[in-house]
């Protein structure tokens, strides 16, 4: 479903040092996957996210999203892809501080181009029910548990019915046995819903989960 | 549309954040849209009042007066200049369509008391004339006559309510004297008023002397200016030719002009305007000023909200939709500071408006509000494109 083919990102530090973050990076990731990209801290691994999750450009390569590929598309373009197929879960959770929480589930629907075929607040309601955060509707993101934060950021990741799901050290700001439970809450979407996951982690024991792991270290695969 | 519902939506909850910053940055419009609202407001009702004034002073008056007409509607040429006499006012009276002519010397501003008051009034020295020339009415007493100017007498006519300045009625006032920078003058009759407005310069501000009478303050005998009636309309343009032959005898022919005076009262309102528009135009400035208040403000909150606005990217906005979101902001911060300032110069104008006829048209209401949304659109777009121009992945990561 989502295919890189020689992706470089190089990062210009000085006029004439140039810092080549990820190198040659080609992989594919099928529909219903649940991938685990592994590696150190600074190997590259958010950098490679982003660019899968169309928020970063690469400087060379090709990404493909089934048949479409994406190059020299207009921002708007990549907007609406964003909004369409790609849903982000990210370690800091990024929720939008002055709004509810049910405003920042429904947030992503607000930016919809398309028209959708669900009740946005039905669907709201629908997941904060799963995700055990009833009662919570109208509070605000500062005032809930880190692990009540990323179930938040996971319905917000959901509401659009992606087509997967990109986290990023989703447990990197949590306990163990929180991060545990939010490892879990994926991996049952992922089973339950066949919802594809692309996971970013540097704990290897978390990897394990996954039924595939990419490996990378200093901006390539390994 | 819905979007705009939605971006309206979210700057009033951030205003109701910020209520102190929001009403802060709205000031600078406030003051602006105040500013320019009443200016606009005392220039209509000036114009007015001054309307008003050469209403009740009748059709077909001419004047004639020293200077050039041109220099005239510029407002200037009334001092300094050729004085007429008596000789110029015999001889422009035997003019066939003249109804009435009188002949002016006038102590402007002169200190007059009685009765332990004093009040600063012109005073007119003329003929019986006069009385026909200025639409004068009489209340009390009777008007000058001519014997009054023949023997130069101390009396003097004067509008009721500048007697009841004086005396507490118009009666006891009749008969009693008043003091003319230190001659004793007799109070022979009084006018009815014609309103105006509570502020100084109206024409009751005036007390009428027979010509003779001030030789004190005009021992040259002169005459500043010299008004007519005309029987007829359409007589006017032949008579003023008439005028100026006559005249033209013995001044050159710029020395002296005749005035229709609606002409003077255009003349008069013309200059009026151009101090307005200059007023206006200078109030405007403080519009910008608040613009570019708006302005820093707004660059700030963008500074402020990176990072939201990197998430609201990551989850599918576009350029256009943060940039509505942030000149949404702008334009109602800057709109509300408009309607707070029309609300305050409406509550002022009506404060005032039992001395001075100010008044707000719809053209004031449409142009503060126009100009303050335009404020906010033109100084709210560069921060606004600031936002959008965001790259993605940097706005997300700034912490
Ligand atoms: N905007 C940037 N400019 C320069 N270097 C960057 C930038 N973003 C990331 N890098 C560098 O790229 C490398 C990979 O970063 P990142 O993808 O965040 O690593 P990881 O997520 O694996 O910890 C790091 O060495 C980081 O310093
Ligand atoms: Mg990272």
């Amino acid at each position: 479903m989502i295919s890189l083919s020689n992706i470089n990102k190089e990062y210009k530090l000085d006029h004439d040092v140039v810092f080549h973050a990820l190198k040659n990076i080609t992989l594919t990731i099928k529909e219903g996957e649940f991938v685990a990209i592994v590696g150190p801290s600074g190997s590259g691994k958010s950098t490679l996210m982003h660019i899968i999750g169309l928020l970063d450009e690469p400087s060379s390569g090709t990404i493909s999203f089934g048949n479409q590929q994406i190059s020299k598309v207009t921002d708007d373009t990549l907007s609406t892809l964003r909004s369409e197929i790609v849903g982000f879960v990210f370690q800091q959770f990024n929720l939008i501080n002055k709004l509810t929480i049910l405003e920042n589930i429904l947030l992503p629907t607000v930016y919809a181009r398309k028209k959708l075929d669900f009740n946005p607040e039905e669907k709201a309601h629908y997941l904060i029910k799963r995700f055990g955060l009833e009662g919570k509707e109208r509070s605000y993101p500062n005032k809930i548990s880190g692990g009540q934060q990323q179930r938040v950021a996971i319905a917000r990741a959901l509401i659009m019915n992606p087509k997967f799901i990109l986290a990023d050290e989703p447990t990197g700001n949590l306990d163990t046995k929180t991060g545990k439970e939010i490892i879990k809450l994926l991996t049952e979407l992922n089973q339950q819903e066949k919802i594809t996951i692309v996971l970013v982690t540097h704990d290897p024991t978390i990897a394990l989960l996954a039924r595939r792991t990419i490996k990378i270290r200093d901006g390539e695969i390994v | 549309m819905n979007y705009i519902l939605f971006a309206i939506r979210s700057a009033l909850a951030d205003f109701a954040r910020n209520k102190g910053r929001t009403l802060l940055t709205s000031l600078g419009i406030l003051i602006g849209v105040l500013a320019v609202v009443l200016l606009t407001a005392f220039g209509l009702g000036l114009k007015r009042y001054i309307g008003n004034q050469f209403e009740s002073l009748g059709a077909n008056l001419m004047i004639i007066m020293p200077g050039k007409k041109e220099t005239m509607m510029r407002g200037g040429g009334l001092m300094g200049g050729i004085k007429f006499d008596e000789k110029d006012a015999t001889k422009l009276a035997r003019i066939k369509n003249i109804t009435h002519l009188a002949p002016m010397f006038a102590k402007s501003a002169a200190n007059i008391s009685a009765n332990g008051k004093t009040e600063i009034i012109d005073v007119i020295a003329s003929n019986e004339e006069v009385s026909a020339v200025m639409n004068l009415e009489i209340e009390e007493g009777r008007l000058l006559e001519k014997r009054d100017i023949q023997k130069g007498a101390k009396v003097l006519v004067i509008a009721s309510t500048y007697a009841k300045k004086f005396y507490p009625t118009v009666s006891e006032a009749l008969g009693k004297s008043l003091d003319i920078e230190g001659q004793s003058f007799k109070i022979i009759g009084i006018t009815k008023s014609k309103g105006g407005g509570g502020m100084g310069g109206d024409v009751d501000a005036n007390v009428y002397v027979p010509f003779k009478s001030t030789v004190v303050f005009n021992p040259e005998k002169k005459y500043f200016a010299i008004y007519f009636k005309v029987d007829n309309k359409e007589n006017i343009p032949a008579v003023t030719e008439e005028v100026k032959k006559i005249l033209g005898k013995r001044y050159d022919k710029d020395a002296f002009s005749v005035m229709e005076q609606t002409e003077l009262m255009n003349s008069i309102s013309s200059i009026f305007n151009i101090v307005n528009t200059v007023l206006i135009a200078i109030a405007a400035i403080s519009l910008v000023v608040g613009g570019i208040g708006i302005m820093n403000i707004m660059y700030v909150t963008v500074t402020e909200r990176i990072k939201e606005i990197g998430i609201r990217r990551a989850l599918g906005a576009r350029k256009n939709d943060i940039l509505l979101l942030f000149l949404v902001e702008a334009i109602i911060l800057s709109v509300l500071g408009g309607l707070l300032g029309l609300l305050l110069s409406y509550a002022i104008v009506l404060l005032i408006q039992p001395l001075f006829p100010a008044y707000i048209d719809i053209s004031a209401v449409i142009l503060a509000l126009g100009v303050s949304s335009l404020i906010g659109i033109v100084f709210g777009v560069f921060p606004a494109k600031k936002a959008a121009d965001l790259s993605p992945i940097d706005a997300i990561r700034y912490e």
